[in-house]
């Protein structure tokens, strides 16, 4: 009888329709976890730990394969594993107040946990940028310690509210600066030397890469949406760990002919005349509850901008020389979405509420993200104000199933697909 | 903008990374922002969610009070949080002047050169509101006095250990040096180490501490250690030792003497590495005895929580008897970490701590 029942439910969902090419996702994952294999088992092959915000194209250049804890310990979680492996990590002493995806991922690395669930091996070196946070160069510097591999860190000087143009030229020479830095370490410790035909080479793959995204983004600014944020919190992987590399761009390439496909129809990924909120979702997603953004379209709510996938494909400036790039890659790594500080993130977001014709906003207020939970009820009197549209701040969390309050969540939600629709009547 | 004498130039800093003599130079009172934990943080919790350290909204509640007592704010970088604060500030606290001072994480030569380049965007900001002039003179005077209070403060906190002095009394002195002017902190130091001198000794019943972790802004906490038969006579907060453990070196530019100095005072858990940090507790371990380690954590104080793992794990590597607890950013007593204080300290009596 339940199962009845549940199948008639089910039959009566709205369902989010997948892009035709949506699964070829598993290439670039496939050759990815391929190419990891192959260079931890290749005694010649290096490979280090970056972070987001790092410049990975480096790593490509120099032929080093770039592994991922935070991309790891979304995987984790996804697998329904980052519960235990986080409890593991507070068993170990660190508090349940810090960043769910170190916990995650310090506990992986200690449990041995294979790949497929979120398990990351031993690398030769270990990168990381305090661009997005200081738990990013915190957390690397504890497990290079305790693997005893060599630690670098790139200090980001920080954007904040009103910096003038001076300054900021100021804090990119101190970035630059960092680069050579970086280039001596690399070269120290992997014996491995810069080609500069290699390197132009990726860069030139990376900005492909990074605008494919971008074209990918103007055509979700059609009504109805033809591509949702359920589907791009999992498909922009390519742009975490592969920017100058081919395979990443074939799979955007059939995305984005998906995309033009639908848009040229007038359909979107809502069934026909389904899409009546076009939400915009700030932050990281609840990646042991992806169901969340797929569930949105009960209420016929669709995520139809997100900044967090947009932050990691940047406008890439064509550069003629080495100074002029690492400059444009400085400023790139400074300047991210997911990290514009008060003044710029409201402007921005208000630019992108028109662009992409946004009823209403998510605020995900993440207990495991500070920096990017600071200023979010400044953000959301902003927009309320200047746009007048519903702003609905989530505290939850990224990776920690521990934090999602489905009953909680539920009516909170509804409440605000009330005010969308109570907005739309005005 | 007039400076009226004496008139206070407040900072905002997680650690000790605000470069004071420029303040001094400047011909303003430094003024560290502490906070006020007796005083409900309401104002700052329209601001800031329930998951930020007490210690900042504490901070942002003393701002959103008296900032118009103050000639301005400079925010010095520390925390994972402090450039997003700013940004908060700039919005909600009035005040004629707010400067951001991007303090360098690093210590390698591109940072020395960058902080050169925000040392000089600091003073320029100051002459351009204030209409004054700070000098390679007025620096060095500043530094000078800077290094008077530091000397000072080494003999008050030598006395810690040799002396009756209850952990509110060292507190209270460390604070009074970071929130009154130079001059009349110099001549009360003075008389302050002459009664510490005449105290009776350290007292037989209580346990000898060295306390790390998270700073320390209030002095109910240590009355519960007090009251738990812990005496702290060595630390590496920064408002403690890391204020004074070195001294701003002479050097002919006095801008290269603030640059090795506050790149090479010891480490917080807000700067790399870890080592480097532990370098100045195995130091002060070294030069005191003591019968345990505290180390304790502010709600939310991520630098310290991360920290706290991997530093407590090598002290007890060494063999020192460390206990680890997070505390609220409140004055009440909190009875159970006390009842786990004086449990620690008891088996420390039996010798069975483990």
């Amino acid at each position: 009888m339940a199962k009845t029942n549940n199948s008639a439910e089910n039959d009566r969902k709205i369902k989010l329709k997948t892009l035709p090419h949506a699964k070829d996702l598993k290439w670039p994952m496939l050759w990815w976890f391929t190419m990891g294999s192959i260079y931890h088992a290749l005694p010649w092959k290096k490979t280090a730990w970056t972070c987001a915000a790092f410049p990975i194209e480096l790593m490509w250049i120099y032929d080093i394969f770039p592994d991922h804890p935070e991309n790891m310990a979304t995987v984790a979680a996804a697998r329904k594993q980052s519960q235990r492996l986080i409890e593991h990590a507070e068993g170990m002493g660190y508090s349940r107040d810090l960043c769910s995806y170190c916990k995650t991922s310090i506990a992986a690395y200690d449990t041995k946990i294979k790949k497929t669930l979120g398990g990351i091996s031993k690398p030769d070196i270990v990168v990381c940028t305090n661009a997005i946070c200081d738990t990013h160069w915190k957390w690397f510097q504890i497990m290079a310690d305790k693997m005893n591999v060599p630690f670098f860190m790139f200090d980001i000087p920080k954007w904040v509210s009103g910096t003038d143009e001076k300054t900021l030229q100021g804090n990119i020479d101190y970035v630059v600066e960092q680069f050579y830095d970086l280039i001596v370490f690399i070269e120290k410790h992997t014996g491995k030397k810069m080609d500069e035909k290699r390197l132009y080479k990726v860069l030139d793959k990376s900005t492909e890469l990074s605008d494919l995204w971008r074209e990918i983004f103007e055509h979700r600014k059609a009504v109805p949406s033809p591509y949702s944020g359920a589907e791009t919190s999992a498909s922009f992987f390519p742009l975490v760990v592969l920017p100058g590399v081919q395979v990443g761009i074939n799979f955007f390439k059939k995305i984005l002919a998906d995309i033009k496909n639908l848009t040229a129809k007038g359909e979107g990924t809502m069934p026909k005349d389904k899409e009546k909120y076009r939400v915009m979702w700030e932050g990281i997603p609840f990646w042991y509850r992806m169901r969340f953004m797929y569930d949105l379209a009960q209420y016929g709510a669709v995520i139809t901008f997100e900044p967090y996938t947009y932050s990691f494909a940047p406008e890439k400036k064509k550069c003629n020389t080495m100074e002029e790039t690492l400059r444009d890659v400085a400023k790139l790594i400074m300047d991210t979405p997911y990290a514009y500080n008060l003044e710029r993130r409201i402007e921005h977001f208000e630019k992108w509420i028109d662009e992409y014709k946004i009823d209403g906003v998510i605020l995900h207020e993440n207990m495991s993200c500070r920096p990017s939970s600071a200023g979010m009820v400044d953000l959301a009197e902003a927009i309320m104000r200047d746009k007048g549209i519903p702003v609905l701040i989530l505290q939850c969390d990224m990776n920690d199933p521990r934090a999602y309050s489905e009953g909680q969540i539920k009516t909170r939600v509804e409440g605000f697909i009330e005010l969308m629709e109570a907005n739309k009547g005005k | 903008m007039k400076i009226i004498k004496a008139q206070k130039l407040a900072y905002f800093d997680t650690s000790h990374e605000m470069p004071l003599e420029i303040i001094m130079a400047a011909g303003f009172t430094p003024y560290k922002i502490l906070g006020d934990v007796h005083q409900s943080n309401d104002p700052a919790d329209k601001h800031l969610s329930n998951f930020f350290c007490g210690a900042a909204k504490s901070w942002l509640t003393e701002a959103l009070a008296r900032s118009k007592e103050w000639a301005g704010i400079i925010f010095a970088q520390g925390c994972n949080n402090t450039n997003r604060h700013y940004d908060i500030w700039k919005v909600h606290v009035q005040t004629p002047f707010l400067h951001w001072f991007g303090a360098p994480l690093l210590d390698s030569d591109a940072a020395k050169k960058y902080y050169r380049v925000e040392l000089q965007r600091l003073i320029s900001h100051l002459e351009n509101q204030f209409n004054i002039k700070i000098t390679p003179e007025k620096i060095r005077e500043a530094i000078i006095k800077s290094n008077e209070i530091k000397k000072k403060l080494q003999r008050l906190s030598a006395l810690r250990a040799q002396k009756d002095i209850p952990n509110r009394d060292y507190l209270a002195a460390m604070i009074k040096c970071l929130t009154n002017p130079v001059d009349e902190v110099s001549a009360w130091l003075d008389s302050e180490i002459a009664a510490w001198n005449s105290k009776p000794s350290f007292p037989s019943g209580k346990k000898q501490f060295l306390l790390t972790g998270s700073d320390i802004t209030y002095v109910e906490w240590m009355d519960t250690l007090e009251d738990c038969g812990i005496r702290i006579v060595r630390d590496d907060l920064s408002v403690g030792e890391r204020f004074f453990a070195t001294l701003i070196p002479d050097k002919s530019d006095p801008l290269d003497a603030l640059i090795e100095y506050y790149m090479n005072i010891p480490k917080p858990a807000t700067r790399p590495t870890i080592q480097k940090r532990l370098d100045y507790l195995y130091k002060a371990l070294g030069e005191t005895k003591v019968d345990g380690v505290l180390s304790q954590n502010v709600k939310f104080c991520e630098p310290f929580a991360y920290d706290s793992v991997p530093v407590n794990n090598a002290l007890k590597d060494k063999g020192y008897k460390v206990i680890h607890l997070e505390r609220d950013f409140s004055p009440a007593a909190d009875q159970q970490l006390a009842n786990r204080l004086m449990a620690f300290v008891e088996m420390m009596e039996v010798g069975n701590n483990g």
